[in-house]
């Protein structure tokens, strides 16, 4: 979860370390603490911090940490052999760990050795059939190799069992929607507002899904959920409010105009959007302004 | 430096409170002597009560630290962006074909 002071805290710190301000430690775990995907700035900030070994042993324990974020960042930006430098050390550290085992069998992963890959996950698997991350690493694998629908078969068997796992469920939502199997999409996102209601990047999302799959009845949930979006962020997300207006819209299409009680709803985000237009980027306005004629608003 | 000063404050309320205990107890001696009926504390010990009330609640807000916004649109808890899903990273994506700075080492 990223709240606004926090995003904020994390551009301020961005800014600070590519200019060389300093504060990289600090960056570097914000964005552990985040869980963000910063690859390219984790592999060069975390690399000077390794090969000072005067900053190295100010971090202490938490040095380690450090070896393992980079190692992935340096995984996700395809620089092999620092993966493998940073993984060596590891080894070194920690023998037979299964974290360090995971890591090696994500370099398998990412020199694209699939079988080899496997081998490994199954092996690390036997002696802990329990083992989350590696069932969900399974099931990434299968997406990478582009085997959607093995990918999903696996999230469902992890599911059965990690029930709580919002990350998942958010997951399989995402790839249900790829492959445009909006229904169980709906689904997942309904799990999702059950387990996390307070968030409301999930209510904008299902409210999305509902959209996009139409009929008079999704269309009314859809904006009931956009609404909803609207009263956890005060207003501030521009997508939502777009979502009432063109839900309004649809609606109205669909009932030919007898349904009046949505206009006031409607009318309402037409004005916010406009406000916020006029405060954010106010050359973009006569382009709101289009819009909003065309859905007759 | 505020924080030490609503410290102080609150070390003086309770200064105050037992003060306020002290005199009441000094009075109620005095009573026995000239064997009145005790029905209350006297004005002066309810005034500094009171004043001891507000001390103290004032200390008591500030020295634990700020409030924390419980608004579900505030700027501490309006979620922007969700994690990325760290845990299905896939790295066979488009920065295979764009290989970053290379000559990164790890010494």
């Amino acid at each position: 979860m990223v709240s606004k002071t926090e995003e904020s805290q994390l551009q301020q710190l961005e800014n600070q370390v590519e200019n060389g301000g300093g504060g990289v430690w600090e960056y570097l775990s914000l964005v552990r603490k985040l869980k963000l995907r910063r690859s390219d700035k984790v592999l060069k900030h975390g690399l000077t911090l390794l090969n000072d070994p005067k900053k190295r042993s100010a971090l202490g324990a938490d040095e380690w940490t450090l070896y393992e974020q980079v190692a992935i960042a340096a995984l996700d930006c395809q620089c092999l052999d620092v993966a493998k430098d940073c993984i060596k050390v590891l080894q070194k550290k920690f023998q037979d760990s299964k974290r360090v085992g995971r890591l090696e069998a994500m370099l398998l992963e990412a020199k694209g050795s699939w079988a080899e890959a496997e081998k490994a996950y199954s092996s690390l698997l036997e002696d802990n059939p329990l083992d989350q991350v590696i069932s969900m690493r399974r099931v990434a694998m299968a997406k990478a190799r582009g085997d959607i629908l093995a990918a999903i078969d696996w999230l469902n068997k992890y599911l059965e069992i990690f029930m709580a796992d919002h990350d998942a469920w958010r997951e399989l939502a995402e790839i249900y929607v790829s492959l445009q199997m909006y229904k169980q999409a709906a689904f997942c996102y309904e799990e999702l507002i059950l387990s996390q209601p307070m968030i409301p990047l999930h209510h904008l999302a299902y409210a999305d899904v509902l959209y996009t799959i139409g009929g008079i009845e999704n269309l009314q949930t859809a904006k009931k959920y956009y609404a909803s979006t609207i009263e956890l962020t005060g207003g501030k997300n521009v997508r939502a409010l777009f979502g009432v207006c063109l839900c309004t819209s649809a609606i109205g299409q669909l009932t030919k105009g007898r349904n009046n009680e949505d206009k006031e709803i409607s009318g309402l985000a037409a004005k916010a959007l406009e406000k916020d237009y006029k405060q954010n980027s106010p050359e973009k306005l006569d382009l709101l302004a289009s819009t909003l004629k065309t859905l007759k608003l | 430096m505020a924080k030490s000063m609503s410290f102080v404050v609150g070390v003086i309320a309770v200064l105050m409170l037992l003060h306020a205990a002290y005199s009441t107890i000094q009075y109620r001696a005095l009573l026995k002597i000239t064997e009145d009926e005790f029905s209350g504390p006297p004005f002066e010990v309810l005034l500094e009560l009171a004043l001891v009330l507000v001390l103290s609640l004032f200390a008591g807000l500030t020295v634990p630290g700020n409030f924390r916004s419980i608004l579900p649109d505030s700027d501490e808890n309006r979620v922007v962006s969700l994690p990325a899903n760290m845990n299905f990273m896939i790295f066979n994506h488009r920065g295979k074909a764009f290989p970053t700075e290379t000559g990164l080492k790890l010494n």
